[in-house]
């Protein structure tokens, strides 16, 4: 680059109005061209409707947990819950995905999501063992899953049950639907 | 000849003088160890760039891939331990030395005007700051990141109005995953990295408008080259030891077991500068449905607090508004000092979070043990694999879900609350089945099948017993009637009966003849009776005993003819499809009976993994 034409001087207004406005114009376009995909790309999980999350097994998403024989009358046991999921670009078989507490009162089967409510940690037995108990913010649940103290926002999130005979005979198969909901907020909303 | 070569680059560049404004900088009220601060944190976060950027060349951001390539870093590569050793106590420097960086600004009252907006930018880099410890958290994809990020993001999921589309965005979708990983990658190298530099830029670009705050009886100057370069350097090598220090006596930065979604027992803590805030969640004040006053509210009013002291001056007097921000700063640390230590102790005290850690270290040990051993390693499905596909870790825990409450193993069943709420050992009521299938089980049981070990505890399987009563084998026979049963244990997946019998070991050893006297009775083996007629009692077909083929038939069928049929349907153990005991759970469950698994090294022998 040379020194500046001494044509500068004779631009006249009109001309100089022009290159303003059309330089705020082009600049527009280049940055309405980059953010707007961008902004879309970012938001996507949120903009993209159908996110195959779980495609639990079972037609109608219950699977079988354990047996009623399996239960001492009171006690609660863990399950792991199985399920085929899809991370982004990868589909994985039938693996570990959750875990519930069941709990059973003559023939009556509860089963709760062992996640936490309050804000998502794994919730496990307290240490009295007449309750359950969270290991990270102390929140705590009688075994009808009520919450005992004022850290969880809602009593452990129940999930549906069925029990149906099992092939084999007269020990029922207990079968549970599993379900994410949304934590620490007071209300059971499930994610979508 | 040099000289005329710096004045031909200074002609063409500028650069004498780019580099004398930036040396002979007047330091008003001549240079200080009290400044040297702001050029700590920069140095920490040099140390951040170089090592993050060496991490970078040797991390890979995927659910399957990142425990991996982490534990690569850390375990195989040369220097690797080092390397994230400085990032990881490097990162933790960075927010100590921002606090006292802010502390010395405030003490010195430099937030004040003109400097109101260095302030600002200030609290900025703060937060860049955290963000930067928040996404370099979970990047190993280990237990530890993926619970403490799972409580973080529900956390910013609490937000009122967006917060639970900020989650989404922020996380990927609703399950933690691929997404979340790739998406705190891009934010930890390169978004916020940018945003670093461009506010540090501007920070201090800002400060060298306006200079040093010098204390108000300090006189004279002195150029910023070379007395207070001298002592930031210093202040900088200190720095960099003690960082260094840190990663040489931890050896390296820690790396728990890989993320698995569906524990239901991992204790998950924040990073120890964010205990504060996770202790603050468990106070009732903060917790239920006033949740977001402990997670957003009074975290926010701290911070808009803080923004706002440069304003204060204008409301009150000068030294009423200083003496107010700094009581506000040092009694906020003394809070988060005191939440901190409760946070410690309670955890300290706590048997049960305790027991849950001692249960999760197994878990990494054997884990980075796994992952190393020539035997092992990392799969190609993914690091999560390393435990899921070990017998020890993942096959003990499903012995202990589905076999104990009947069987035994090595002598115990596994702990239940009992109706009082204590802990009791499950009853046995069926065999003893560590060794499963072995030479050794299966001597012992020959020589006493009454033993607990054996079929003692199920009075239904009487069969045994009532032989040794009658057997008149002769000890030396018995040794080779031994040796001829371990062998089925020995019967490929796909042999069939007429294989084996062809096979010459088979056909001319010495157990075959006492075998078929005495067990041929009543097990019947093949259907031309060459190993015995069987009929004399009732008893389960022992062709490929032991085997993993004969052992899955027997779980997923103890009802067959051809195992315990013939028992009450009461006596019966019961059987478990594939709904009940996955292809995967199976497997691991075979391998462990069969011994095939990598033993832990003999230190941490004894040890269960889970």
């Amino acid at each position: 680059m040379g020194a500046s034409p001494p044509s500068t001087r004779t631009l006249d207004t009109d001309r100089r109005t022009f290159h303003k406005v059309a330089s705020i114009f082009l600049g527009s376009i280049l940055g309405v061209v980059l953010s707007v995909p961008g902004v879309a790309f970012v938001l996507s999980p949120i903009l993209k409707r159908s996110e195959g999350a779980e495609d639990d097994s079972g037609s109608d998403g219950f699977q079988p947990i354990a047996k009623i024989s399996d239960l001492e009358e009171g006690i609660p046991r863990v399950f792991p819950i199985l399920g085929k999921t899809t991370d982004a670009w990868v589909k994985y078989p039938e693996e570990p995905i959750g875990a519930v507490w069941v709990i059973r009162k003559g023939q009556e089967v509860k089963a709760f999501s062992a996640e936490c409510p309050h804000l998502g940690c794994a919730v496990g037995l307290g240490p009295d063992g007449n309750s359950f108990y969270c290991p990270c913010h102390t929140s705590s649940f009688a075994f009808d899953g009520a919450a005992q103290n004022k850290i969880p926002p809602r009593g452990m999130d129940s999930l549906e049950v069925k029990t149906a005979p099992s092939p084999s005979g007269d020990d029922p198969e207990i079968r549970v639907k599993f379900q994410r909901f949304r934590t620490a907020i007071p209300e059971k909303t499930p994610l979508a | 000849m040099l000289k005329r070569l710096s004045d031909w680059l200074d002609n063409r560049t500028g650069y004498k003088h780019l580099l004398e404004e930036a040396l002979d900088e007047p330091v008003h009220g001549g240079a200080r160890w009290r400044y040297v601060f702001g050029s700590a944190v920069t140095t920490a976060f040099m140390i951040q760039a170089v090592t993050g950027v060496l991490l970078m060349t040797a991390y890979s951001p995927s659910s399957s891939t990142a425990w991996g390539s982490v534990y690569y870093i850390s375990h195989q590569m040369v220097g690797g331990w080092f390397v994230r050793g400085l990032h990881h106590f490097g990162a933790q420097a960075m927010v100590v030395l921002l606090f006292l960086h802010l502390l010395q600004v405030l003490i010195a009252g430099a937030y004040r005007a003109p400097r109101e907006v260095n302030w600002w930018l200030g609290m900025v880099l703060l937060f860049i700051t955290l963000a930067f410890s928040l996404t370099g958290y979970l990047l190993p994809w280990d237990q530890k990141g993926y619970w403490a990020t799972k409580v973080a993001t529900n956390i910013m999921g609490i937000t009122p109005l967006i917060g639970a589309e900020v989650q989404k965005v922020v996380v990927g979708g609703n399950e933690y995953g691929n997404q979340t990983l790739t998406r705190f990658y891009g934010l930890h190298v390169g978004v916020l990295p940018g945003l670093l530099v461009l506010t540090l830029a501007a920070h201090v670009a800002v400060f060298r408008r306006h200079g040093v705050t010098a204390p108000p009886k300090a006189t004279g100057s002195d150029p910023f080259w070379p007395k207070q370069v001298f002592m930031d350097t210093v202040a900088s090598v200190a720095v960099l030891g003690v960082v260094a220090f840190f990663a040489v006596a931890e050896r390296g930065a820690p790396l728990d077991a890989p993320a698995e979604p569906s524990s239901s027992d991992y204790p998950a803590r924040p990073e120890w500068y964010f205990l504060s805030l996770f202790q603050m969640l468990k106070m009732p004040a903060f917790a239920g449905e006033n949740e977001v006053i402990g997670a957003i509210v009074v975290p926010g009013a701290i911070v808009v607090a803080l923004m706002a002291f440069p304003l204060l001056d204008k409301l009150i007097p000068r030294k009423l508004a200083h003496f107010l921000a700094c009581g506000l700063v040092f009694a906020l640390a003394g809070a988060a000092g005191v939440l901190t230590v409760q946070a410690m102790k309670e955890d300290a005290a706590n048997a049960d979070f305790q027991a849950n850690r001692v249960k999760a270290d197994a878990a990494r040990k054997r884990a980075l043990f796994l992952a190393g051993h020539p035997e092992a390693g990392v799969p190609p499905e993914g690091s999560r694999y390393v435990l899921l596909n070990d017998p020890l870790h993942t096959g003990m825990s499903v012995l202990e879900r589905k076999c104990l409450a009947c069987h035994y193993f090595d002598g115990k069943g596994v702990l239940e609350r009992g109706a009082e709420g204590k802990m009791v050992m499950t009853k046995q009521i069926a065999s003893d089945l560590k060794g499963f299938g072995s030479r050794e089980w299966l001597s012992g049981l020959l020589a006493n099948p009454s033993d607990a070990k054996y079929f003692g505890t199920s009075p239904q399987l009487g069969g045994m017993a009532r032989w040794k009563k009658s057997s008149k084998l002769k000890p030396d026979e018995l040794e080779k009637v031994v040796d001829f049963v371990a062998l089925f244990s020995k019967v490929g997946a796909e042999e069939t009966i007429d294989d084996w019998l062809g096979r010459e070991e088979i056909a001319e050893h010495p157990g075959l003849e006492p075998f078929k006297k005495d067990c041929g009775r009543c097990h019947m083996v093949d259907p031309e009776g060459i190993l015995g007629e069987g009929g004399e009692e009732e008893a389960p077909n022992l062709f490929a005993w032991g085997s993993p083929r004969w052992t899955r038939r027997m779980i997923r069928h103890p009802n067959a003819a051809d195992r315990y049929g013939f028992l009450d349907e009461k006596d019966q153990m019961p059987g478990f499809d594939d709904t009940e005991l996955t292809d995967r759970e199976m497997s691991v469950l075979l391998r462990l009976l069969n011994g095939d698994f990598v033993p832990n090294p003999p230190e941490t022998a004894g040890e269960t993994s889970h």
